[in-house]
């Protein structure tokens, strides 16, 4: 019996996809590459409970076949394409609520409901789970765990391990683990395995369930820009609202170049592109939430301050709205959504570095050199601050790449590389949001050095024949 | 080269996103959850057979047909992919793929009756029995009521033709049928795939119009009216063409019709190709509110969710069908109204088939509460 009929006899038919056309679409996920580099596998399975997840990886075990587990697949570095081909678990379908507990503010979800369903399922209760990419709309519980991917919010919230409670997953021998804490917030009992999911895209087990710390959702939401001479003022600036003790709820300095691409639906209701002062080098949108009192006096301590930046805010509140909806709401006009519209050349490509903050606008040049070196246009810098109340930078370094010229695609992952591998000497991190994927592995010993051993041997204890989403993180030989 | 061709830059530009921001409010995707049924999956379809990475299967055939071409998709996005989706279906049409046997049905019933579903032609003309209705003629039809194929064959729908008639008649103003000799809008033929024949139709009902000089079309059915608003647009045509609710609201709103207003909550579904895909949100709402308390659904006006019933996925997918009715039911429900009101023969009698909620036409609903005394006919 083959594994494909070991996996329709435990599942359905129904559970299990085979048509090449079918397997088609699950063969790439937003990261550059050419349309000839799809990258099936070579069975889909569409699982409902826990219980089928681990029936599936049991015969992906006997059989010794690659498991690949995928949520909304908008993974920027091909974290979820099934490169070995074998079998993709859509995890989409495990997208029920399991409780939802007010009193407590949690929510336990299979891990593949989207944030957006979490919130949805949630909003009755004047709760939100604060974790919120751009993609939240189709990025799973599961894949946010995994990918360990950004968040508007982050200098409040923290990005989704904060909010991780516990999580259940089923290992590479088909085991079914709960690692975390239940409903408590920390722990100081034993290792912390749960946050070793936090950027594991799947390697260590397939995340089934989740349950997540909820927020109160704050009753008013003001959001501001300003801007700066440089980039490095912008980061002073931050610093010293954090030491006044300012609570703000999100942070991101964007380099001036970076701003049209979040201004589309400006240039959708005004035909041109936003102005801001011509020796303004650096943005920095900033929102401060809560009751109205309190986020009035935050917003006009920041603005007092923020004379001695050489700061200015930016008044025409159309250029905000813009960003904003581009950054969180995506309040689009109908028939208009920013992505398709940005990408209709060539898309966009990242490398997400991290830096010490006191040398963000010394790598912002070398980000610049580089892409120039590799011939890309260059869409810019954006500094996410996603560590609660500090200044710890997500950097997205954003090219353009235009998807139909394999030579470019080529050049762009020279790039990616390049700017992975600076950081490091920067005394920083190859990776902030997007994890490693096959794209980094060759450089983690670089990252970690021999440390890297002990990942090693953490991950052949979790998936004893490294069938669990092989290439990523660590590099495997053949390349199918 | 064909339809599906001409949009392979889109197709890419699509891949090229990925985006999947259509994937939220794709009915037939939340239900099924199979990545070739939303829209990003099908464009990824049409990009790998155009490209010959598969051969055509019956997946793909599934991925073509299985979507009520609502248009959420388009509203979370800025590329024309129900546009796609048709030309998917006329691709694998052209290429060899049998019609589904509902939709051959459907087809052969217009090509023998002139409609689709098995009436004769007489049919068409029952609803007007007794309203002195002038039949259109060259010079004389300037207003030309145009009731469309469902409403005019089905018994159950007739009424809310006649309402329609008689409050526009109530309100002064002078239309014009066609009688038995009213074509089909086309619409159906133009969202099965079957485009050439779709086309011919197409051209041959705007020359009919203008033949008669006709300058303004009025009709209750949203298929009608959007096909023959993009067929008129497409030839070049002055004709104007409104849907009966935009007709009436104006009548309303200038006191033509006066209105007993209740205090029952109700709420209003937009039929996919009125309002997401023909703009008309707000003329409906303000004739509901002029009868009683509107409340409305989570997903309303751009974000409205199909009932299911269109694009044929009725016919050859009836389960689904229902489990789409019945979740847009749910929704109406929870709104806490006691009626579900909507505008479309199609969405009526698919949203009648699920219990507990009072589903109304509007027109008819409205006849039902205009004044006695402005009643004519």
């Amino acid at each position: 019996m083959s594994y494909i009929d070991e996996l329709v006899a435990a599942l359905g038919k129904e559970k299990v996809l085979v048509d090449p056309a079918e397997k088609f679409v699950y063969g790439a996920d937003w990261s550059p590459r050419t349309s000839d580099e799809f990258c099936p596998p070579d069975v889909v399975v569409l699982p409902r409970t826990t219980k089928d997840v681990q029936n599936i990886v049991k015969v992906a075990f006997a059989h010794e076949v690659p498991v690949t587990a995928g949520g909304g697949l908008t993974g920027m570095l091909g974290g979820a394409i099934a490169l070995y081909g074998g079998i993709y678990i859509d995890t989409t379908t495990m997208n029920s609520v399991v409780e939802i507990d007010p009193k407590n503010q949690t929510i336990r979800v299979q891990a593949g409901a989207t944030l957006q369903e979490v919130n949805d399922a949630v909003k009755p209760y004047d709760l939100w789970l604060p974790h919120q990419p751009e993609s939240k709309w189709v990025s799973t519980v599961g894949s946010a765990i995994a990918c360990d991917n950004d968040s508007t919010f982050g200098v409040r919230y923290g990005k989704i391990l904060n909010c991780l409670l516990s999580a259940e997953i089923v290992t590479g021998t088909g085991e079914v683990l709960e690692l975390g804490h239940r409903k408590a917030h920390f722990t100081s009992s034993g290792y912390k395995l749960k946050d070793l999911l936090a950027g594991s895209e799947g390697t260590l087990g397939i995340i089934t369930e989740a349950t997540l710390k909820l927020e109160p959702v704050p009753a008013v939401r003001r959001v501001d820009m300003l801007v700066f001479p440089r980039m490095g003022a912008a980061v002073d600036y931050l610093s010293r609202l954090l030491k006044a003790g300012l609570s703000i709820e999100a942070a991101h300095i964007n380099c001036k170049r970076r701003l049209q691409f979040y201004t589309h639906s400006y240039r959708q209701k005004f035909g041109k592109d936003p102005e801001i002062p011509a020796w303004a080098e650096a943005l920095l949108a900033i929102a401060f939430s809560g009751d109205q009192e309190v986020v009035d006096s935050n917003r006009d301590y920041a603005l007092k301050i923020a004379k001695e930046f050489e700061a200015q805010l930016v008044e025409e509140r159309e250029i905000v709205d813009a960003w904003w909806a581009s950054k969180y709401t995506l309040d689009f006009e109908p028939f208009k959504q920013k992505w398709p519209d940005s990408q209709k050349q060539k898309k966009f490509g990242a490398a997400d570095p991290g830096v010490p903050v006191g040398r963000l606008e010394e790598f912002y040049h070398k980000f610049i050199d580089v892409a120039e070196k590799h011939e890309l246009e260059v869409i810019g810098m954006n500094a996410y601050l996603e560590h609660p109340n500090s200044i710890g930078f997500s950097l997205s370094c954003a090219v353009f790449v235009d998807y139909r010229n394999a030579d470019e695609v080529r050049r762009f992952r020279e790039f990616h590389d390049e700017l992975s591998k600076l950081a490091i000497a920067f005394e920083g991190t190859m990776s902030t949001f997007m994890s490693d994927s096959s794209q980094k592995a060759p450089y983690l010993e670089l990252e970690h050095g021999a440390s890297l051993e002990y990942m090693k041997r953490i991950k052949r204890i979790f998936d004893p024949k490294g069938i669990l989403n092989p290439g990523k993180k660590f590099v495997r030989e053949a390349r199918r | 080269m064909s339809g599906l061709e001409d949009f392979k830059d889109e197709l890419e530009t699509c891949f090229g996103t990925s985006c999947g921001f259509c994937e939220r409010g794709c009915p037939v995707y939340q239900n099924l959850k199979v990545k070739t049924l939303c829209m990003k999956g099908r464009n990824r379809t049409m990009l790998g057979l155009l490209q010959g990475k598969f051969e055509i299967s019956p997946a793909v055939v599934q991925a073509a047909f299985e979507c009520t071409l609502c248009g959420n998709c388009d509203r979370w996005c800025s590329l024309k992919n129900t546009e796609h989706t048709q030309a998917f279906r006329e691709y694998l049409l052209k290429h060899g793929v049998e019609p589904m046997k509902e939709h051959s049905s459907l087809a052969a019933s217009l090509r023998n009756y002139g409609n689709p579903w098995f009436q004769p032609r007489s049919a068409r003309n029952r609803w007007t029995k007794g309203l002195n209705i002038p039949k259109a003629t060259p010079g004389k039809a300037d207003v030309l009521f145009f009731a469309g194929c469902t409403s005019a064959v089905t018994k159950q729908l007739t009424k809310s033709l006649i309402a329609s008639a008689k409050l526009l008649q109530s309100a002064g103003v002078e239309f014009v049928t066609l009688g038995q000799d009213e074509p089909c809008c086309g619409s159906t033929l133009q969202r099965i795939g079957q485009t050439e024949a779709f086309e011919t139709m197409a051209s041959d009902n705007i020359a009919k119009l203008e033949s008669l000089g006709t300058k303004k079309v009025i009709t209750p059915c949203p298929g009608c009216y959007i096909t023959l608003k993009k067929s008129a647009e497409k030839h070049g045509s002055k004709l104007k063409v409104v849907h009966v609710s935009q007709e009436i609201a104006h009548l309303v709103k200038e006191g033509k019709l006066v209105v007993k207003k209740s205090s029952e909550r109700m709420t209003y579904h937009d039929p996919c190709h009125l309002g997401r895909l023909g703009g008309v949100f707000d003329e409906p709402r303000t004739i509901v509110e002029a009868i009683g308390t509107l409340v409305e659904m989570p997903n309303n006006r751009y974000e409205s969710r199909c009932c299911g019933a269109g694009a044929g996925l009725q016919s050859a997918f009836p389960k689904l069908s229902r489990e789409l009715a019945a979740k847009r039911v749910a929704e109406a429900k929870s709104t806490g109204a006691t009626t579900l009101v909507t505008s479309c023969p199609f969405c009526e009698t698919q949203l009648r088939t699920v219990p507990g909620i009072k589903v109304s036409n509007l027109m008819e609903l409205l006849f039902d509460n205009v004044l006695e005394n402005e009643k004519k006919g």
